[in-house]
């Protein structure tokens, strides 16, 4: 029986690792939706339904951390006792901040108009295939037990990330959505 | 499954073999039950035989209120005791209502203005919420006399959009009848379970809804057994009777007739129905109106709704690029709504997306089949192995923080049921209590959101600013209901509520908001700047007057009067600034005062708390 004091990988009986399966993950999310969701407790007590909700509830918030890579990380550094939510400048390094300064920049001076649309596609590439690299060797690290190289490449996937969010919002504003 | 068939205390010592569970439409127009009987889920027809019962309830005497045809019957003579549309106010304030053209005529009781509005009726004052049980009333007769048994449960459907207040009510009405709610069901959700999409493992699935006075689009995503809403759009003032008034526009076009009494419009209009209703079945209709002989030819009316139409189309339009996908990755549209019958409106939705819409169940009774499979499913009468419904968040839900800003707790299109915890802090030294404002919506500000509910924690421990730590959660249920807590950590002392606010969002409005955070998020964003430089600012201000207060000593002339004078600076800019003008004279009362705070620092090591607030402050 799954029970809430389980952590999101033994409550889909995975193993603790940044590599998974998102489709058995999915499979197996499905597995306990049907068995735990509320509407199978439609029909019952009280009691009953409240914990088919508090069960389902924090299965659907395992669900959403452990299919994400950059949450999925986050949660398995943090059950190794790593705090994500405090940076240090030692965390992050110079080569890093010169990187990001780099990428942010030809983000910068592209043009207002679709005549960057192109050039943003390019861009896109460019940061999935680093983020890529980058949970590759998160994995890697992680693995390996070396956590505080982990948590470094932790947060280089969050900066791409959030540039990848910005460059997704620029060709928006550019299709005129 | 076992825990299924727990009797409820007080029930029936013995579970019968087939449990009766129904499912319902409850419209705005019009409201049908449905249940499983043999060979499938079917609309079960009231003792006249009719399947569609007029969501109308009259209340002339004390007697019992007297509801569907009956009542439809008493809107031209009895208008102030006929409630109709009650649907429309589920969920709204009064002073949302009272003056809109449906409602003007009633007499509302003005002394329960905060709670539902309620309106007057010779009957006694009745609230939407007792007029929808009322309905819900007669269609549960209906089921029980139909089916020879008691009814163990329903399962409610309800538009997408519908909000937490409109749904509670929902629920209230249904309360107030005895009648067990397994699950409200979003209509689009409803009308592709009828289909059978659930079943399929994955497809995008439009719900194209042209009812008599309103039209809904939902976009629904299917993945694995998980039924997401992708987006919604509509218009809430087009639907079926917008056609009748175009022929009869014609007709008194084409007759000459330039003015016509209140009788003879109705007649005409009446008329204008039934020539579209034959329309769909033939090339030409005659007609014959106050002397006026004539022909209305479906290639006419193609031509004068064509308008219309138009519409319809560039809401799909405009839901699917909401939803970030091309008409080409619709796999099914489903049809709803009486309205759909027309051969000009399927033709149209035909050509738009390359692909002709489903239409092989009745539009009317889609949403109610929909319903009954479902009751059928969560009342144990049928295996859910492979057969699940996952709902999703309409609109986000946040709080109020700083500065009027909101922060979402759970986003908009979230898997229900969720619950998410964050945690806030006091702003000012020895706070004692905190006021929490629940709101939704998509937008950056407080006023542009929905309040949905305010209450409040107390007792909190004096304590400095930004020491305390406050955990709050939202839960919202599989009907998408919500509850919030919130609690102290330190002394776990706790406040919740069950969000049931006084009034809620039509589709309009949603619609408004969902397309005004597009249009404003830029605006919002730079809103949102300014606001966060303005606490940041009066963060500072009062941590370092509460310092001086405490360390004056600590400081010499000189340095007083430049953190004065820094400070003042801040002050006369404080509301007409911009951000970055905001944040430079910050940052510069952080620079004149950092020697103040270093020496603080030093003489306060102990004291790790007081040191942290300044070092908060200046980070």
């Amino acid at each position: 029986m799954q029970q809430i004091n389980q952590n999101y990988f033994q409550l889909f009986d995975l193993s603790e690792s940044f590599d998974l399966d998102v489709d058995i993950l999915t499979a197996k999310y499905r597995e306990l939706q049907i068995e735990m969701h509320p509407d199978k407790f439609a029909a019952a007590e009280e009691q009953e339904k409240l914990r088919a909700v508090q069960m389902t509830s924090y299965l659907n918030e395992a669900y959403t951390t452990l299919k994400a890579p950059l949450k999925r990380a986050a949660y398995l550094l943090s059950l190794h006792g790593l705090d994500v939510e405090s940076v240090s400048q030692n965390d992050l390094g110079m080569d890093l901040l010169m990187e990001q300064m780099q990428l942010r920049e030809s983000l910068e001076e592209l043009p207002k108009n679709d005549s960057a649309l192109a050039e943003l596609e390019r861009l896109k590439k460019d940061v999935k295939e680093r983020m890529v690299v980058k949970q590759t060797g998160f994995a890697a690290e992680v693995s390996e037990g070396e956590l505080v190289n982990a948590k470094k490449i932790f947060h280089e996937l969050q900066f791409l990330h959030k540039l990848l969010l910005e460059i997704e919002a620029g060709e928006e504003q550019r299709l005129g959505y | 499954m076992a825990l299924l068939q727990i009797s409820e205390p007080g029930g029936k010592s013995s579970a019968p073999a087939h449990r009766i569970a129904v499912g319902i439409d409850l419209g705005t127009t019009n409201s049908l039950v449905s249940a499983s009987c043999g060979s499938g889920v079917e609309v079960l027809p009231d003792e006249h035989g009719n399947y569609l019962l007029p969501s109308i309830v009259n209340y002339s005497s004390s007697t019992e209120p007297v509801v569907g045809i009956a009542a439809k019957e008493r809107l031209v003579d009895d208008p102030k005791n006929t409630i109709a549309s009650a649907k429309r106010l589920l969920g709204r304030a009064l002073s949302e209502v009272s003056n809109t053209p449906l409602f003007q005529h009633f007499d509302f009781d003005q002394e329960q203005a905060d709670a539902a509005p309620a309106i007057i009726t010779a009957a006694g004052v009745k609230n939407p919420i007792q007029v929808s049980a009322d309905i819900l009333k007669a269609l549960v007769d209906t089921a029980e006399s139909c089916l020879k048994a008691k009814l163990e449960g329903a399962v409610i459907t309800v538009p997408a959009y519908f909000n937490d207040a409109q749904r509670q009510q929902t629920k209230d009405a249904a309360k107030l009848i005895d009648l067990k709610v397994l699950r409200l069901l979003n209509e689009p959700t409803a009308a592709a379970v009828a289909y059978g999409l659930d079943s399929k493992d994955q497809g995008n699935v439009v719900v194209f809804d042209l009812g008599g006075g309103t039209f809904d689009v939902s976009l629904l995503s299917l993945q694995k057994g998980v039924f997401e809403v992708l987006a919604t759009g509509g218009d809430t003032a087009l639907g079926g009777d917008d056609f009748d008034h175009l022929i009869a526009d014609r007709i008194k076009q084409a007759a000459g007739i330039q003015e016509l009494n209140l009788m003879d419009n109705a007649k005409l209009l009446s008329h204008a129905n039934s020539i579209k209703h034959q329309l769909s079945d033939s090339d030409s209709v005659a007609v014959d109106f106050l002397g006026w002989s004539g022909s209305i030819s479906a290639d006419e009316f193609k031509q004068i709704t064509e308008d219309l139409i138009k519409r319809t189309i560039l809401t799909c339009r405009r839901v699917i690029r909401d939803a970030k996908l091309e008409v080409e990755d619709i796999d099914n549209i489903v049809m709803v709504g009486g309205s759909t019958r027309m051969p000009v409106v399927r033709e149209a939705v035909e050509e738009y997306f390359g692909k002709a819409p489903l239409t092989d169940i009745d539009p009317d009774k889609v949403v109610a089949i929909g319903a009954g499979i479902q009751a059928d499913v969560l009342i144990g009468n049928k295996s859910a192995d492979d057969f699940l419904l996952l709902d999703v968040t309409p609109l986000s839900l946040g709080i109020e923080t700083m500065g009027e800003l909101v922060e979402k707790i759970i986003p908009r299109n979230t898997t229900i049921p969720v619950a998410k915890a964050q945690e806030f802090t006091t702003f000012k030294d020895g706070q004692t209590a905190m006021s929490l404002h629940v709101v939704q919506g998509e937008r950056e500000l407080v006023s542009d959101c929905r309040s949905l509910a305010r209450f409040e924690l107390r007792d909190i421990p004096p304590m400095v600013a930004g020491a305390a730590k406050i955990r709050v959660t939202y839960q919202v249920d599989a009907d998408g209901l919500l509850s919030v807590m919130a609690e102290e950590l330190s002394t776990a002392k706790t406040a919740e509520i069950q969000v049931k606010p006084s009034y809620g969002l039509d589709a309009d409005a949603i619609e408004q908001m969902l397309q005004a955070s597009h249009d404003n998020a830029k605006a919002d964003m730079e809103v949102r700047a300014l606001r966060e430089a303005q606490i940041e600012a009066q963060q500072l201000i009062d941590a370092i007057s509460s310092a001086k207060a405490v360390d004056g000593n600590l400081l010499s002339g000189d340095e007083s009067l430049q953190i004065d004078a820094a400070i003042a600076q801040l002050q006369a800019l404080f509301e007409e600034g911009t951000s970055a003008q905001i944040h430079e004279l910050t940052e510069e009362i952080n620079r004149v005062s950092s020697g103040f705070a270093a020496r603080r620092m030093d003489l306060h090591i102990g004291e790790a708390l007081k040191g942290e607030t300044i070092d908060e402050v200046e980070q």
